[in-house]
């Protein structure tokens, strides 16, 4: 067995990670349209309306005022903040024409650039990154 | 009767599918990635399986949030090449084996693995880029696919222990089939990565190698390796590896391993390779 018994301790130790946000039941619940609205730029119509008035095709989706705005400045971190998965969020940077180490490297601090030279010389150490609370 | 010959492990990163697909899989920045994959290529012309099993994850491709099925298998005639968002691959429609997906699909019903079956679905980048990998650009594909998709993307995903438990009920049922036929099954994603906030671009190839080293042999330590560890030291996508064990456990009590490749990078993420036989 690696089951948990606990639920509750099992969730907690997923938020002791720094600069992450794991995809909980929480955050899934939290950004459900969020999440079905990038879905459907699936649709080439889809992507055809949100291109020509993103504000009006966000009037659609019941979400957050926050979540709208977040997703206009394509604010990524807010974004997984408010509830978005990476992969739903996929479909937004998609439409955008952006790649996933271009979308992923607007998280982090750095340009593009940067990034790319980071994942070059053997990408980020865990030195340092694996809990908020051991700072280990 | 239908047995499982080989076990084989790899990433699935999409970007290998735009190489592959563009032509660019013998440039600098890729070559060093698909040559760890030549030893293999020719490998699978001699070994000519006639059914992969392949276990990977649907990417919000044939599953919106709507419906999160924790183990779920294809039992169609055949599957599309999903369309992520970039237009679909070009590549060869993935034909199915629906004789024995339902075969599997009751089998491990009865032995208390409860799955979706999925008659329609597109498959993405996690099940064609392997196909990729492994065969190269061929009009059509050489084998007949089983595909498996496991949540590890809502938590709790599937515990090692119960993915490795699933790969052993998976052999049982194969082991029943009553056509003389072989099966391979393939454990896909993975190594380390993470694709999102401040921590993004955490690899740990010292993990990923020891990660490795305990598919091989008799050892069934990574069983109990608990979903905290994949986070914290292998980056939030990094859980994929538990697909792995899958495979690993539908090998049976020892393997031996016949070829192994790890590169850094590709985009974001560490490749890993192994191709195990049951000992």
């Amino acid at each position: 067995m690696t089951g948990h018994s606990d639920i509750h301790a099992y969730l907690a130790e997923l938020e002791d990670i720094p600069g992450t946000r794991v995809y909980t039941a929480t955050r899934a619940r939290a950004g459900y349209q969020l999440n079905q609205f990038a879905m459907s730029l699936m649709k080439p119509a889809n992507r055809d309306r949100w291109k020509a008035d993103e504000a009006a095709y966000l009037d659609a989706w019941p979400m957050t005022e926050a979540q709208k705005a977040a997703v206009l400045a394509r604010d990524y971190n807010r974004l997984l903040d408010l509830g978005g998965n990476i992969y739903f969020m996929a479909k937004l940077f998609s439409t955008d024409g952006l790649s996933f180490v271009q979308a992923v490297s607007t998280m982090t601090g750095m340009d593009v650039g940067e990034y790319q030279a980071m994942m070059n010389a053997g990408g980020r150490s865990p030195e340092g990154q694996r809990s908020i609370k051991g700072n280990y | 009767m239908a047995r499982i010959t080989a076990g084989v492990g790899s990433s699935h990163v999409p970007l290998l599918g735009v190489a592959a697909d563009q032509g660019k899989d013998r440039d600098a920045y890729f070559a060093p990635i698909f040559a760890g994959y030549d030893w293999t290529r020719a490998w699978e012309r001699e070994q000519k399986p006639n059914v992969v099993i392949l276990v990977y994850n649907d990417h919000a491709s044939a599953f919106d949030a709507n419906i999160i099925p924790t183990f779920a298998i294809g039992a169609g005639e055949r599957f599309k090449p999903a369309d992520e968002g970039w237009g679909p691959r070009p590549v060869p429609d993935v034909i199915g084996h629906p004789d024995l997906a339902w075969h599997i699909a009751q089998s491990l019903i009865l032995d208390e693995f409860d799955m979706t079956v999925i008659n329609e679905m597109d498959v993405d980048h996690g099940l064609t880029v392997p196909l990729t990998m492994m065969f190269g650009a061929p009009d059509a594909w050489p084998v007949r696919v089983v595909p498996l998709a496991v949540n590890v993307v809502t938590y709790p995903v599937p515990t090692g222990n119960r993915c490795w438990a699933l790969g052993e009920a998976i052999a049982r049922s194969v082991a029943s089939f009553p056509e003389d036929i072989n099966v391979q099954i393939w454990g896909t994603g993975g190594m380390s990565h993470q694709l999102q906030g401040p921590r993004a671009g955490l690899i740990n190839a010292e993990w990923d190698n020891r990660f490795l080293d305990r598919l091989i042999g008799e050892t069934d330590e990574l069983r109990r390796v608990p979903h905290i560890e994949y986070l914290r030291e292998t980056g939030s996508e990094g859980i994929e590896m538990v697909m792995w064990l899958i495979m690993r456990g539908a090998l049976g009590p020892a393997t031996k391993v016949l070829h192994r490749h790890y590169h850094v990078p590709c985009s974001n993420t560490a490749i890993g390779h192994i191709v195990l036989e049951p000992a």
